[in-house]
């Protein structure tokens, strides 16, 4: 008879070596000391080593050749009208500039600028295509808006703004011409110049499409040739060893490295001395992994603005800060904030409330279809709706003002209403970010046992009053969850503050941040400050859910099924279903219409209907375009990558968290729970500024750096999903299959996998659907490659045509739509978003 | 006058027939028990008479006035009922004290009233002393008697109870047991109990109506139903009985599965009969009917239970304890009967013991 195999430790067995496993501690904690030391050898000789000269200048010019004939015959008017003596105060300016952007941004740069200044003045050409050159390579872009109103002018208009730039280049001192003279009013030095010569730049190239084409082409090649060069350096110093060589080549990854291994053996050291048990498990190492992958994708990055906002250059100062708090702008855009978030909380938790009441608990009309209307606007773009309303409601041409003056009768003015306000903006928020608030509502109230409620009626309570004193106070915790969920969204939303705010000035701290992102070394400095606001309230934010509510969660799920009650609406059931059906024409079904008919429209102003009006180009021009579907393409690539590689972290972090002791398993948990409360545009600038090289990894401009902050915002969302479905399967079904023979692999298999299958659908949509469509950190983040049909959206919008960016927009939507549909075949109507 | 009256309710869901025709009448002061497996409709009955369902067809009164017709619906919080939910349904967010003072706040009762009335009845219940505490700090007999509290401050005339000590363990269910009972008879309110357990039936009632599939199969006090059960199903599911086929002939029944051995019978029934016999009213005597021999036996202390091979058949005979100081498991034995049923034997037994849901 076969003998059954035995499960759990063997009593028999002796405690392991204690000194063998602290030997080979300590061994590893020696090996990343050596390796952190060498790295920072490496650094000195590397610095010392003088290489700049001839493959540095080889990289660098072969860049100014490929861009200087283009830009020169851009510049020549601009140029040639000029005087010798500011023609020469400019250049020299500008390479002034070109060396200390250089040096700020790439290490040991500064030598290898001033090689490349001094060969084109050799050839006799202008270093103004160089210095565009390195604004490419080193990431500091203009803001769109600042785009916008550059690129504005025309004409001779367009000449004049040129000169007067240079001029200004050359003289410091000079007024800056409008609108150029906005964009750099906070800034200084060689910050404003860089955003000047920027300006210039783009006005040059307003002539169109090859222009960002070839400028795309040429950010490519920027990385390609960063590689060369790094090829170039290992061959140089071939003379020394292999590892040498690497250590010397990549000193800083080297550092990185060597300081994980020793931060990760304290660590272990520390959990197995709390053991008190000093024995190597396998599932220690699951933890360090996904620890090591956190703390370096999202801790650092979020240290790093931490440090920075009060260590700007080295040394202690507060003066971000009291720079960016005086400054008017950034004043306005808090309070904008704080009062737009606030006032979205309020107005979505009073909104959903009802909703999930009416539409989970009684026998409203249609509750079904409106519930599922409700989530589905859950998943919509943010942007998507933006658009939508700038449509219905923009002073001029918005549908419901022109219906709103036709009906009123007033005379041919703007308004009455204006979307690109204050109070258009909470609106808009309010209509994307209830559903937030009506979906933790209805799930804490469908989970409520009825018996409770019930009691209060027979204690005399009527339905309404049974409503205020019980099932509301009950509802508070999750009440509150979803308020300060709306909260928290409201106030790192980017998508909608841009779209719906900025043509109107009223400016969020996002849009702050990414205006300033866009403005260089001294922008980021800024964009750190009001990150850092941003990142304490999202904590202040984080702790009040996750510590103070915990306490006063109600379990109030009972043992049985329970159908919860239906409490008949009577007289109230008509009106209340003709109430919320009119709520659902006016903020989901008329903003999608709006977006659908525009996407056929070609003369905007005019009506659908008028003759000659109605086009499918718009549909097909978008969706002809290779661009399109290149962004098409990426955005599903990256996030099937995010959520692929999320979903295994998921499962991963779901067995250590619900199927086992070990020690340290809360600690990746609670960090994945900072990330998801991290603001989008937190995690963006602070991947910005530690993933470009100087931390020892360099990911900026490629895909990785945008799969890593789609992981970081959601893999919450998926670890959440498997979690709760690994919790809701007992311990003792894995147990049985055990007791029955079969071992931990097979019992996973064959028991655990098939159970949880669905979640794990289901979380891996959680995290690819909003990766997919995602906005505010790709604009951050994106490159000339790397765009993601978001963005590519976002642009259209702002740069190119309406009509085809609705056309475009619906296309997101229906594919969104298409996906929450298999989600839900897949897991048979068990999820969906 | 009838605290309650229930006139020919009927209750579907969908084609299922959950209720047929419900018709009874329970006085002032009664202990009613609903009692029957589950999904026999006696929960749905009884939230027939909260005010939580209604009934497909039929009239419910209470206190003379309808309450449930087929025009009129008076909903539960205007009947003025107590009731004891089974998972509770005490409110986590409120103190003991504030659960408690619930019903009267909502009579708009003036503060000093409801604090004595509070103490009052918290004191009724034992539970004085906890008035401050949130319910998460009570065990689930504290938590069990503060929904008793709450169902009896605002003195109903009428107190529903469903499942009310199921959740809880054995020991205490049965003082509960008894402190409802005691409850019940000091405020001498009426009460409807449901309930699937038949010995909190049987030690609380003052009559109990047994259901099955939607049926009331008997109603009477616990004497009635455990003594003179209407049918088989009655007999089976309260206590445990052994049903034997059999044949009445010239006095006696012949019982063709214990070797047909005959016992003596005086009644009115003929023909084909089915023998109920209570194995607690067997016993072991030398002067007994039935002999056999003796194959297992279970001490459990105040009792000896055997069972005893009697012809082909197996009788069960539950012996005072001592018996199994003097018995040997393999020897012959001579069963005595106290008491015995008959019930005429139409073909409907398994029918009729398959509990129906």
């Amino acid at each position: 008879m076969k003998q059954p195999r035995v499960q759990g430790t063997d009593l028999r067995r002796r405690d392991p070596l204690p000194w063998v496993t602290k030997l080979a501690l300590v061994f590893v904690f020696l090996l990343g000391a050596a390796l952190t030391w060498m790295g920072i050898r490496g650094q000195e000789t590397y610095n010392r080593s003088g290489f700049s000269s001839e493959a540095g200048f080889q990289a660098v010019h072969a860049l100014a050749d490929a861009v200087g004939e283009q830009w020169n015959q851009a510049l020549r008017p601009a140029l040639d009208s000029l005087t010798e003596e500011e023609r020469a105060a400019a250049e020299g300016n500008a390479s002034m500039l070109l060396r200390d952007t250089w040096e700020k941004q790439v290490s040991g740069g500064g030598a290898l600028a001033e090689d490349a200044v001094r060969e084109a003045d050799a050839s006799g050409r202008s270093s103004f295509p160089l210095l565009y050159t390195t604004y490419l390579v080193s990431g500091p872009k203009i803001s769109p808006s600042g785009r916008k109103a550059v690129t504005a002018l025309t004409g001779t208009e367009a000449a004049a703004f040129r000169q007067e730039l240079l001029r200004c280049v050359a003289d410091p001192e000079r007024p800056i011409p409008d609108p150029a003279a906005e964009l750099t009013a906070d800034l200084e030095g060689t910050e404003k110049q860089a955003v000047l010569t920027q300006a210039l730049f783009v006005s040059c190239g307003s002539s169109g499409e090859n222009i960002t084409a070839s400028v795309n082409a040429f950010k490519k090649s920027v990385r390609d040739k960063t590689r060369q060069l790094e090829a170039f350096q290992t061959i140089a110093k071939g003379e020394t060893s292999g590892l040498w060589n690497w250590i010397v080549s990549h000193s800083r990854t080297a550092v990185l490295l060597g300081i994980i291994c020793m931060l990760d053996v304290v660590l272990l050291a520390l959990l197995m001395a709390a053991d008190r048990r000093w024995e190597m498990n396998i599932k220690w190492f699951l933890v360090l992994i996904i620890l090591d992958f956190l703390l370096l994708f999202q801790l650092l990055p979020m240290i790093i603005i931490m440090v920075r906002s009060v260590f700007p250059d080295g040394s202690f100062t507060l003066a971000t800060f009291r720079r960016l708090y005086e400054y008017p702008l950034n004043l306005e855009a808090l309070k904008n904030t704080l009062i737009a978030s606030f006032a979205t909380m309020v107005l979505g938790t009073a909104i959903a409330f009802p909703l999930a009441w009416l539409v989970g608990r009684t026998n409203l009309y249609g509750r079904k279809f409106f519930r599922a209307l409700f989530v589905l606007s859950y998943m919509v773009p943010p942007y998507v709706g933006a658009m939508a309303w700038q449509k219905l409601m923009n002073p001029n041409a918005g549908l419901i003002n022109q219906w709103l003056r036709t009906l009123l009768g007033l005379a041919d003015m703007p308004g009455p209403l204006n979307v690109h306000t204050l109070p258009g903006l909470i609106w808009v928020l309010t209509g994307f970010y209830y559903p937030y608030a009506f979906i933790t509502i209805s799930r804490a109230m469908e989970k409520m046992d009825p018996s409770l409620e019930e009691a209060s009626r027979i204690s005399g309570a009527r339905p309404v009053k049974t409503v205020l004193r019980i099932t509301l106070p009950m509802m508070t915790p999750s009440l509150i969850a979803g308020a300060l969920l709306v909260f928290i969204s409201a106030a790192s939303c980017y998508g909608i503050p841009s779209i719906v705010g900025i043509p109107g000035n009223v400016n969020t701290v996002t849009t702050r941040i990414v205006e300033y992102v866009g403005q260089g070394a001294q922008g980021v400095n800024d964009a750190v400050g009001l990150s850092v606001f941003l990142m304490i309230v999202a904590l202040i934010v984080l702790f009040i859910s996750d510590v103070v509510l915990a306490k006063r969660q109600y379990i109030t799920v009972s043992g049985k099924s329970v159908q919860p009650a239906v409490v008949d609406l009577r007289r109230g059931r008509v009106p209340l279903t003709v109430l919320v059906s009119l709520f659902a024409v006016f903020m989901v079904l008329l903003p999608f219409g709006v977006i659908l008919v525009t996407s056929f429209k070609i003369d905007l102003g005019a009506s659908l209907t008028a003759p000659g009006n109605f086009t499918l180009d718009n549909w097909t021009s978008v969706f002809a375009r290779s661009e399109t579907l290149g962004c098409l393409k990426n955005s599903l690539l990256f996030a099937a990558a995010a959520a692929t590689v999320g979903l295994v972290i998921a499962c991963v972090m779901s067995y250590l968290l619900q199927r086992t002791r070990i020690r340290g398993r809360g600690i990746p948990n609670f960090l994945i729970t900072l990330g998801s409360g991290t603001p989008s545009v937190v995690i963006a600038l602070g991947l910005i500024m530690t993933m470009r090289g100087n931390f020892g990894i360099n990911i900026y401009n490629t895909a990785w750096i945008l799969i890593i902050a789609y992981l970081v915002k959601y893999l919450m969302m998926g670890m959440r999903t498997v979690v709760s479905a690994m919790s809701q399967i007992h311990v003792s079904l894995e147990e049985c299959s055990q007791a029955c023979g079969a071992g931990w692999f097979r019992t996973m298999r064959k028991i655990t996998g098939p159970l949880i299958l669905p979640s794990i659908a289901a979380g891996w949509f959680l995290i690819f659907i909003p990766s997919f469509y995602e906005l505010s950190m790709t604009t951050l983040l994106y490159s000339a490659t790397t765009k993601t049909i978001g963005f590519q959206l976002y642009e259209y919008w702002t740069f190119t045509s309406q009509p085809m960016s609705c056309a475009m927009a619906f296309g997101i939507l229906l594919i969104v739509v298409f996906l929450n549909f298999i989600l839900n075949r897949l897991t048979k109507g068990e999820f969906s978003i | 006058m009838d605290m309650v009256t229930v006139r020919e309710i009927t209750k579907n869901f969908g084609e299922q027939v959950v209720i047929r025709r419900f018709d009874a009448a329970f006085q002032k002061g009664e202990f009613i028990t609903l009692l029957g497996p589950s999904g026999c409709g006696k929960s749905t009955m009884l939230r027939i008479i909260a005010g939580f369902e209604k009934p497909t067809s039929g009239e419910l009164y209470i206190n003379g006035t309808l309450m449930t017709g087929a025009k009129t619906f008076v909903p539960p919080e205007r009947r003025g009922i107590g009731m004891v939910f089974q998972s509770y349904a005490v409110w986590p967010h409120m103190t003991v004290y504030d659960n408690v003072a619930y019903p009267l706040t909502l009579r708009r009762t003036d503060r000093e009233t409801v604090r004595k009335s509070v103490e009052r009845v918290l004191e009724i219940v034992h539970l004085s002393q906890y008035a401050k505490r949130y319910p998460n700090q009570l065990s689930g007999g504290q938590q069990q008697r503060v929904a008793l509290a709450r169902a009896l401050v605002a003195e109903p005339n009428l107190l529903l109870l469903d499942e009310p000590l199921s959740n809880l363990d054995a020991k205490l269910r049965e003082t509960m047991r008894f402190e409802i009972k005691e409850i019940q008879k000091k405020l001498g309110i009426t009460v409807v109990y449901v309930t699937h357990d038949q010995s909190e039936a049987m030690a609380m009632s003052d009559r109990i109506f047994v259901m099955n599939g939607g049926v009331v199969q008997q109603c009477g006090s616990p004497e009635e139903i455990y003594d003179t059960p209407a049918n088989q199903f009655v007999a089976d599911f309260l206590g445990k009985v052994d049903f034997f086929k059999g044949e009445v002939k010239e006095g006696r029944i012949f019982l063709p599965s214990l070797g047909n051995q005959s016992i003596p019978y005086s009644g009115p029934r003929t023909g084909r009969v089915d023998v109920a016999i209570r194995p607690e009213n067997l016993f072991f005597s030398d002067e007994g009917l039935l002999e056999g021999t003796l194959e297992t036996q279970y001490y459990l202390g105040d009792v000896d239970d055997c069972r005893v091979r009697v012809g082909d058949g197996l009788v069960r005979v539950i012996a005072n304890g001592y018996a199994y100081k003097t018995l040997q498991t393999g020897q012959p034995v001579r069963i005595g009967i106290r008491d015995f049923m008959v019930f005429p034997d139409d073909g409907s037994l398994e029918e009729m013991l398959r509990i129906q849901t």
